[in-house]
């Protein structure tokens, strides 16, 4: 047994990396790609500032690789298996990395090629910049000099890099003139120079835009010096340790473990694992509350169908369970916020949300007070869940009553069941003690469906009813284009429900003994 | 067999019964499911249900429409009286889409084709069934790809040497664009085993690439509707219009009519019509939140809903006998790859999948169709491996590999035909959930631009400011509602009527 789980778990790894890829490339392939909304929202501001939000973004989250690569890093964040250097530890919970590989200056090694900086030039951004420049940084009080040392490494490093971004976008709209003076065959796409079409052709020093292009070129080339010394100042500040590092090392400096991390939301700029963990208890408490109701509706339900087959009570239910089955989601919830929520007609449940206004001042459990009967936390809880859960749960009992009359059906027919019944064993005994015993396994099964379906389900309830649970997260999420936020979702919805489909089939082995796994 | 019922007026031999007269030939498996199917009500409901959006998915451009049914154009004197009629034209029919009219021609010529009894044809109803099938995916693939390239042709940011050409050509494109993909799609469908003769497969594919060539010339860039003209210039007494049943399209909408309860009456909004045609209109089911009407919306996402259905399932089940049955024949590792590719799909729920995908790649109706097909195929794909799984030891399997039959042979032509019925039943089911899946898209804002839905429609019932209006909430619900459980009753009926151990308990 023991083996067979840990194969399967072994088995859920590939899974998981399938899943996660085709969501990304799903982001990658929507129009104008991940953190699309991002860049949309940075266009209204005045070109420098937008280039400083875009260097700070791709800074951050690596937007400027091939998506492959992207991925990969995207990967090496979730997987408990760190390799290189040790991220290190802030005392706030935040990871910090080492910094990124700088992106060489375009056009360097041809048009560039015999541009030089100033004589001491290069010198003088070493001293003043480089590693060279260390201690500095004033820090506030309490701090060791390490941190102080680091943040301002950090942040000058940050800077620089804007820079070297801002120069570069300066030399894209100075060759963009100068192509459009020359017209250059295929040199600029979508307003974006081809630098692959520049290298290729001798530069026109004749050319009228010339001068601007030399320019833009020389200040690319100091900004990358810059960047660069900054760069080497803060992997010197990085490697002093300045915070705890994450994780156990396995072979030091190569392989380390370490929690898996989900990443910053680009919407919000909270750790996304704090998302999830405001949100999932909430989806848990749904489908939970809604799951015993199923279950206990849709069993005696199956089972009295099955018993009484071809009577009114079977033909009639068995309507009854297709309709439920056919109602949408969308259409039951918003009768119900209409009919029962809306004040325009019966006003009985609360429109939207999980807690009243008041329910920070409530009590924990109802009580009578001087204003009167107070409801409490946790009634007010119920009640805002009960349209919700009732919505859940409608869907959920018709297949499974379905089932289950299928199940106890199929056992009717076998001849144990005969031999009861010859034997003289009581109606009642032959249907709970034999059939529906055997039935059961069904049911197990029924629940590895219901429960994705339920947490699908949960999507369209928590929209139509506000509730802020995954469901609304991952709405909110894809609209924003939030690729963290996305990817962690897919992961976290995968991960619980491979472990649901595990569980099912280990439930399978202890309903029945006839099923072995080893 | 040895007491011959007392109501036979004739006598027969055992002799002649053992030779069959009197015998009525057996019915075959689909045949006899198809009856057993007609004997339950509910089923019967249901199809009368789908038959109906059937009806109004063809029909609804030509039942519900701003655009008069007839216009009279009168020159208009000095002193506002009408003059001569200076032209009459049908608005409505100039302005119908290329699949609007392939649809209908498909159905004025399809109904019949398949009603026509059997005497008269010569031809089994299965096999004409099978023809209409491929001549609608012929035509239908014609007419939509060639939607494509026009809308490819005639963009704002084509490449400028393909605007320039079609702007240099412009009467010519139509017909290289209309007879280019026609001749293709002709030539790719005498594949089709429609007949056994090739000269009748040539026959049929040229007729039908004619018939497409003809509509997508004639319909390559439709004029766009202006419907306000119409109306103020009856208004004005310069047009005379008869319109159709319901004078309203689904994207028309007027200021003044913004979400106006069943019943409402134009001229109780427009006092300046009073007495006219116009001011004489009923919003049957209401308008919308944009003042759009809710009846021709709801009869014009007929369509969306049941083509939807239909072509996502189509590609769901195709792709699931594709990989199912290699799952199934091959076992092993390629049996155990891809139990991992459907495990990717079964690792998450398909409505995130969907979300995902919907709010990512562009908004239109066919990659919808594609999403809710490319997501949806894992069940029967694992339906089809089991079957397979079963059968590939049997002896008639084994046959057919000893004697040199090319694998396609060996899949598609033997295994799959014994093992296709539970997907079919699933499909029934799998076409309930691609519509229920398309309404929660459109629901939640993800659907298909520019077009009407029943999902939108419901979407737009509680409005921003809380109220709530209880048309926009009853009747398109109670539509999806409705298809749904059409779809669901006619596969419980499918699913019963198969069912060996039930028909034993039937007996």
């Amino acid at each position: 047994m023991l083996g067979y789980i840990v194969r399967r778990l072994f088995l859920m790894i590939p899974t998981l990396i399938g899943i996660t890829f085709l969501v990304f490339m799903l982001l990658a392939m929507s129009p104008g790609g991940i953190g699309a909304s991002l860049r949309v929202s940075g266009g209204q501001m005045e070109s420098s500032k937008a280039a400083l939000v875009e260097a700070y973004l791709e800074d951050r989250y690596g937007l400027d690789d091939p998506v492959l690569m992207q991925y990969l890093r995207w990967l090496g964040r979730i997987s408990p298996i760190k390799t290189g250097e040790r991220d290190l530890l802030k005392p706030t919970g935040g990871l910090v990395r080492p910094p990124k590989a700088l992106n060489p200056p375009p056009l360097v090694d041809s048009w560039f090629s015999d541009f030089k900086l100033p004589e001491g030039k290069v010198a003088e951004i070493k001293a003043t910049k480089g590693p060279a420049a260390a201690g500095t940084a004033v820090g506030r009080e309490g701090e060791s000099p390490e941190v102080i040392e680091y943040k301002a490494a950090s942040k000058n490093y940050a800077k620089a890099r804007a820079d070297y971004l801002v120069s570069k976008k300066e030399l894209d709209k100075a060759l963009v003139r100068y192509a459009e003076k020359s017209g250059i065959e295929g040199s600029i796409k979508d307003g974006k120079p081809q630098m692959e079409v520049f290298a290729a052709l001798p530069p026109d020093t004749k050319a009228p835009n010339w001068n601007r292009v030399r320019d833009a070129g020389l200040a690319v080339l100091e900004a990358y010096e810059n960047a660069v010394a900054c760069r080497s100042r803060e992997i010197a500040a990085f490697r002093n340790d300045p915070y705890p590092k994450d994780g156990v090392p396995v072979i030091p400096g190569v392989v380390s473990l370490a929690m898996p991390d989900l990443g910053v939301a680009f919407s919000r700029g909270r750790p996304v694992k704090d998302l999830i963990l405001d949100a999932l208890p909430v989806t848990l408490l749904l489908n939970f509350v809604a799951l015993p109701f199923i279950y206990l509706i849709a069993v005696p339900a199956g089972m009295l169908a099955a018993r009484y087959r071809g009577s009114w009570f079977d033909m009639s239910s068995g309507a009854i369970f297709v309709a439920f089955w056919s109602i949408p989601t969308v259409w039951a919830g918003v009768l119900a916020i209409g009919y029962l929520a809306d004040n325009q007609y019966l006003g009985w449940f609360p429109v939207a949300g999980l807690h009243g206004n008041t329910a920070d001042g409530m009590s924990f459990l109802p009580s009578w007070g001087d204003q009167g009967f107070s409801m409490g936390w946790v009634v007010d809880v119920l009640w805002h869940i009960a349209l919700p859960v009732t919505c859940l749960v409608y869907t959920g009992f018709a297949v499974l009553a379905k089932q289950t009359r299928a199940a106890m059906l199929d056992n009717f027919n076998q001849d144990y069941v005969r031999t009861a019944k010859a034997k003289g064993v009581p109606g009642r005994d032959v249907l709970l003690r034999h059939v529906f015993r055997n039935s059961l396994l069904p049911l197990i099964t029924m629940f590895v469906t219901i429960f994705p379906a339920m947490l699908a389900g949960s999507v369209v309830v928590e929209k139509i009813f506000s509730i802020p649970g995954m469901g609304s997260l991952i709405l909110e999420a894809i609209n924003l284009r939030d690729r963290e936020l996305i990817l962690a979702n897919t992961f976290m919805i995968a991960v619980v429900n491979l472990l649901a489909l595990l569980l099912a089939d280990i439930l399978y082995a202890f309903a029945d003994p006839r099923i072995s796994y080893d | 067999m040895s007491d011959p019922s007392p109501s036979s007026t004739s006598t027969i031999s055992g002799i002649e019964v053992m030779r069959g007269v009197g015998a009525k030939p057996a019915k075959s498996f689909w045949a006899d499911a198809w009856d057993r199917v007609l004997l339950r009500w509910a089923a019967r409901i249901g199809i009368g249900w789908i038959v109906i959006i059937a009806f109004f998915a063809v029909f609804a451009p030509v039942l519900a429409n701003g655009l008069p049914l007839w216009t009279t154009e009168f020159q208009m004197n000095a002193d506002g009286s009408r003059g001569d009629i200076l032209k009459e034209w049908s608005p409505l029919w100039t302005g119908l889409g290329a699949v609007d009219l392939m649809l209908l021609i498909g159905t004025i010529v399809g109904v019949p084709w398949i009603a026509m009894p059997v005497s008269v044809l010569r031809l089994k109803r299965s096999h004409r069934l099978g023809i209409l099938c491929a001549a609608v995916v012929q035509g239908g693939f014609a007419v939509v790809i060639a939607g494509w390239v026009g809308d490819w042709l005639t963009a704002p940011n084509a490449e400028p040497g393909v605007r320039s050409f079609a702007l240099e050509n412009a009467s010519m494109v139509p017909w290289l664009v209309g007879g280019g993909i026609s001749l293709i799609l002709a030539f790719a469908c005498v594949f089709m085993p429609t007949f056994r003769k090739t000269t009748a497969r040539i026959m049929l594919v040229s007729v039908i690439g004619m018939v497409s060539t003809l509509v997508i010339v004639d319909r390559f860039d439709p004029p766009r509707a202006n419907y306000d003209r119409f109306i103020d210039l009856e208004l004005k007494g310069q047009y005379e219009n008869i319109y159709t049943v319901i004078p309203w399209s689904p994207t028309q909408a007027r200021t003044n009519f913004y979400v106006l309860p069943p019943g409402t009456i134009v001229d109780s909004r427009e006092p300046d019509a009073l007495d006219t045609s116009f001011g004489a209109r009923t919003f049957v089911l209401g308008t919308d939140s944009v003042g759009q009407d809710v009846l021709s919306q709801m009869m014009h996402a007929c369509r969306l809903s049941i083509s939807i259905g239909l072509v996502s399932t189509g590609i769901s089940v195709l792709i699931g006998i594709i990989i199912g049955s290699l799952m199934g024949y091959f076992g092993g590792w390629v049996d155990l790859v891809l139990s991992r590719v459907v495990e990717i799909f079964m690792a998450i729920p398909v409505l995130f999948l969907l979300i995902v995908a919907a709010a990512v790649l562009p908004r239109n109706t066919y990659m919808m169709m594609a999403i809710i097909g490319l997501v949806s195929w894992t069940l029967s794909a694992r339906f089809i491996r089991a079957e397979f799984l079963k059968m590939r030891a049997q002896d008639f399997v084994q046959g057919a590999r000893a004697a040199g039959l090319p694998l396609r042979s060996v899949l598609f032509r033997h295994m799959l035909p014994n093992g296709i019925t539970p997907v079919l039943v699933q499909a029934s089911f799998a076409i309930a959930a691609a519509i229920l899946a398309e309404a929660t898209l459109s629901f939640l804002g993800l659907g298909p631009d520019g077009q009407a839905s029943w999902g939108k429609l419901l979407a737009s019932a509680t409005g921003q400011t809380g109220t709530f209006n209880w048309w926009l909430a009853i009747f398109p619900g109670a539509a999806i509602f409705l298809t749904v459980l059409a779809y669901n009753l006619m596969g419980e009926a499918f699913r019963d009527a198969i069912d060996p151990k039930l028909r034993k308990a039937a007996l």
